[in-house]
């Protein structure tokens, strides 16, 4: 039987509280044994992981992996590729694809083109409404049946009321997350960027934060008297991290995920290259230096508990279109890791413990991995004896430069290009099988 | 208009003319020495050649009091040719000049074709409907076909924020913003600017300091509100824009370029007229605000406001309401007028209305900006 040996490194387990030295044996596609002195002899292959950190799999809850329909910009293949460069081991992947992943067809010819791929797992999200056009529930419990983690209408938002009480009320008993991208849309109408002095200098539509607020508060209050699981994806105003604590305060079923480009940038991006640059174009927009405070500090506090990527491919020719034509959205599968140390780790906004959580045990307990017997998901983001053979060895120390020639997937558009980093994926399991290693000196 | 001697602060800032003539470099080495490659040498004694290094024109805001005075100089040298019986000087001769404009324009359309013939460049134009725009090319790859050909410059006009800021990083030759979107105008801003001076006697230094000048109406979808407002609080003007708060927001204060307070939002239009020296009236752009649906130019109502009834009641410039303006004060308007709408016709046609020698100064002020992107290359 197939073996492998991860040895040597600081295994981080936040599920469990482990944070020791130990090697870890994978057979099978099963951890087999943690522990310190592994019998080597017996391994097919042997990953030396001295001086670098050992964590369940990474699970990003929310990428675009623009198959089916937009297949020049990504596919499952090639984002797949992209998430094991970037330690990940498990994504989420929205459904607006062309047709929408909104019935249990498409969420099996997602995990039809997973298997075909072999990299990493693709978990879909499944709409929320036929067609994601918030009209009509779309065939939620066919899909939750055939394998969808969570629903979601992302890239739009559920605007109507009375549809959102609808699918709350409908998700309930799947256990299953609905996963909102706030934005009211008679807010933005015309926006490219956050509404604030650069907009009003550059003559761009601006997307104020309250835009963001007002959904959450709503979707809250509509909650109250269901209790469905509600998560606010990619959020970016400081006024809805306080939001979101007030819910959780009140002990509402309210998660919340931060991206890394909303934790290190501003809208003054927008200003550089020659101005109008499209690469800082994204939707929730890149905002203010208070708003950043507020998001590091909602990490800090447990408002915020879910790390996503938002990776979000778009070829270079829509890149190329003038700001207000061009689409929104970064990439991130490659970068995110190095990003969110950066950003979290060296800020000393929180340490290494609580930041693989959120981005292991966290996502999966939002998707519904920690309680799933079998299925797709089932104890992904845990190491444990006779779970799943996922893991990230992570070089804390390597120093690197963002290069988006050397990116696995289909897309460059990233604002990170060149910047310094410190701290990579050097070797990414998936099920036993090393998808991605890096030689190291 | 007599031209005035440069005052002594202006000479301290920009030493060697002594008589705006002698800094008339290139219509006067226009005449003189008809240019080769002569155009690119080193203007004679010229303070406006010396202070301005820019390739294209783009917008008003990133430039300095220095760069835009030198553009205004440039323009005053200028003005007289239109003037004379032959109305050409040679200092673009063999240049080739494009417009290249994405969104309709007849005037200023215009205005760059005079004012490149009047240097002597060639002009082609290229609008949107019937060419590769509308077959789906991009941008910059259109403008690179054009550049392609040999052209020095093209002058670009689009609907989006930013476009000329595309063509620019996808061409080599100059470019010149004739509109983008909502962000800028600069030559409508420049000749504003060179209309209020002339005005108001500052043609020797476009030193704006004491005056006032209100923007009125549909501010925050105006280009030509964000190239003024750039320029004249660049240079000691105090810009106050009147409209409805929806049109109007307390987010325009922070465009002032003079310091606190260069830039103020205010909704009483009628305590504001009796303290300024110059309205500037918009037009409504119902075309650029969002929610309105329509590709036709017939649509007259707009989310940001209750009625064009309502709106005209309260910020029109009625010839009551002119009345009420200083001695002096005058009228602008960026033009097409909507008679009746924001502009009462007698007011457009009165005695403070300088609405055409805007149109005759934006010549002038467009030459300007060709000879210092083009002719000094």
């Amino acid at each position: 039987m197939p073996s492998l040996l991860i040895t040597g490194g600081r295994v981080i387990d936040p599920a469990s509280g482990l944070d020791k030295p130990a090697d870890i044996a994978i057979a099978d596609g099963i951890v087999v044994a943690i522990g310190p002195n592994l019998d080597r002899g017996h391994a097919d292959r042997v990953i030396d992981a001295e001086g670098c950190i050992v964590t369940p799999g990474l699970i990003d809850p929310h990428v675009h992996l623009r198959e089916p329909g937009r297949e020049e910009a990504e596919t499952i293949a090639t984002g797949t590729a992209a998430a094991v460069m970037g330690g990940f081991t498990t994504v989420c992947c929205m459904p607006n694809t062309t047709p929408a992943i909104d019935d249990d067809s498409v969420v099996e010819f997602i995990f039809r083109q997973t298997e075909l791929a072999g990299k990493c797992r693709v978990v879909p999200v499944g709409a929320v409404s036929k067609g994601r056009k918030g009209e009509e529930l779309a065939e939620i419990g066919l899909m939750a049946r055939a394998g969808a983690v969570g629903f979601s209408d992302d890239g739009d938002c559920v605007a109507s009321a009375g549809l959102m009480l609808r699918a709350l009320q409908y998700i309930k008993p799947t256990g299953l997350a609905l996963m909102q991208h706030c934005q009211e849309m008679t807010l933005t109408r015309g926006a490219a960027m956050h509404a604030g002095t650069v907009s009003t200098r550059l003559g761009l539509g601006g997307w104020p934060r309250v835009a963001e607020e007002v959904v959450i508060e709503r979707d809250v209050r509509l909650n109250r008297g269901v209790g469905c699981a509600y998560h606010v994806q990619h959020l970016s105003s400081g006024g809805s991290v306080e939001i979101v604590r007030r819910a959780r305060a009140e002990k509402q079923p309210v998660t919340a995920e931060a991206s890394p480009h909303h934790l290190l940038l501003t809208h003054d991006e927008v200003e550089r290259h020659g101005g109008y640059w499209t690469g800082a174009k994204m939707n929730p927009p890149l905002r203010e230096r208070d708003d950043i405070d507020a998001v590091l500090k909602g990490i800090a506090d447990g408002t915020i508990t879910v790390l996503a990527t938002d990776h979000a491919p778009h070829t270079a020719e829509s890149k190329a279109l003038d700001f207000e034509s061009a689409p929104f959205g970064i990439v991130g599968l490659e970068t995110a890791l190095a990003l969110y140390i950066q950003a979290l780790i060296e800020s000393g906004a929180t340490d290494w413990m609580r930041m693989i959580a959120m981005m292991t045990v966290e996502p999966a307990r939002l998707c519904g991995f920690d309680r799933a017997k079998a299925g797709p998901g089932a104890g992904l983001g845990r190491l444990f004896v006779g779970g799943p053979g996922d893991a990230t060895v992570i070089d804390p120390e390597l120093r690197w430069t963002i290069e988006p020639a050397e990116f696995a997937g289909k897309c460059r558009n990233t604002p990170f290009a060149g910047r310094g980093v410190k701290g990579r994926a050097v070797a990414t399991v998936v099920a036993g099988e090393v998808m991605f290693e890096m030689a190291r000196v | 208009m007599p031209l005035k001697n440069a005052s002594a602060r202006a000479q301290a800032q920009a030493p060697a003319p002594t008589t705006p003539r002698a800094q008339a470099d290139p219509v006067g080495r226009a005449n003189a020495a008809p240019a080769e490659g002569g155009v690119g040498a080193t203007p004679e004694g010229g303070a406006p050649g010396e202070v301005w290094t820019h390739r294209h024109l783009l917008g008003l805001g990133s430039l300095t009091a220095a760069e835009l005075r030198a553009l205004l100089e440039t323009a005053r040298s200028f003005a007289d040719v239109s003037t004379r019986s032959i109305k050409k000087v040679p200092a673009l001769r063999g240049k080739v000049v494009a417009n290249l404009f994405f969104e309709d324009s007849t005037r200023t359309r215009i205005s760059f074709t005079l004012a490149a013939q009047r240097l002597s460049a060639d002009v082609v134009d290229l609008t949107g409907a019937g060419s590769s725009v509308s077959k789906g090319e991009t941008i910059d790859d259109t403008a690179a076909n054009i550049e392609a050909m040999g052209v020095d410059a093209v002058v670009v006009r689009h609907k989006s924020s930013g476009a000329a800021a595309l063509v620019a990083r996808a061409v080599r030759c100059a470019v010149i913003n004739a509109g983008d979107g909502k962000h800028e105008h600069p030559t409508q801003g420049l000749l504003d600017i060179y209309t209020l001076a002339q005005a108001h006697g500052r043609l020797d230094t476009f030193d704006l300091s004491g005056l006032t000048v209100a923007i009125v109406g549909d501010v925050v979808s105006s280009r030509v509100a964000r190239s003024g407002i750039a320029g004249m609080t660049a240079l000691g003007a105090r810009v106050v824009c009147v409209g409805p708060p929806t049109l109007a927001p307390r987010s325009l204060e922070a465009l002032g370029r003079g310091g606190p307070g260069s830039c103020v939002v205010e909704s009483d239009f009628m305590a504001v007229l009796p303290t300024v020296d110059a309205v500037n009236m918009l037009r409504i752009q119902f075309e650029r605000h969002t929610g309105v649906e329509s590709a036709g130019m017939a649509v007259k109502s707009s989310p940001a406001f209750p009625s064009l009834r309502e709106y005209s009641q309260m910020y029109a410039l009625t010839v009551e309401r002119a009345a009420r303006m200083k001695d002096g004060a005058i009228v602008m308007h960026p033009g097409p007028i909507n008679r009746g709408v924001e502009l009462a016709g007698e007011v457009a046609d009165g005695a403070r209305s300088v609405i055409l020698k805007q149109v005759t100064n934006g010549l002038a002020v467009r030459m300007a900006a060709l000879y210092m992107c083009v002719g000094r290359a």
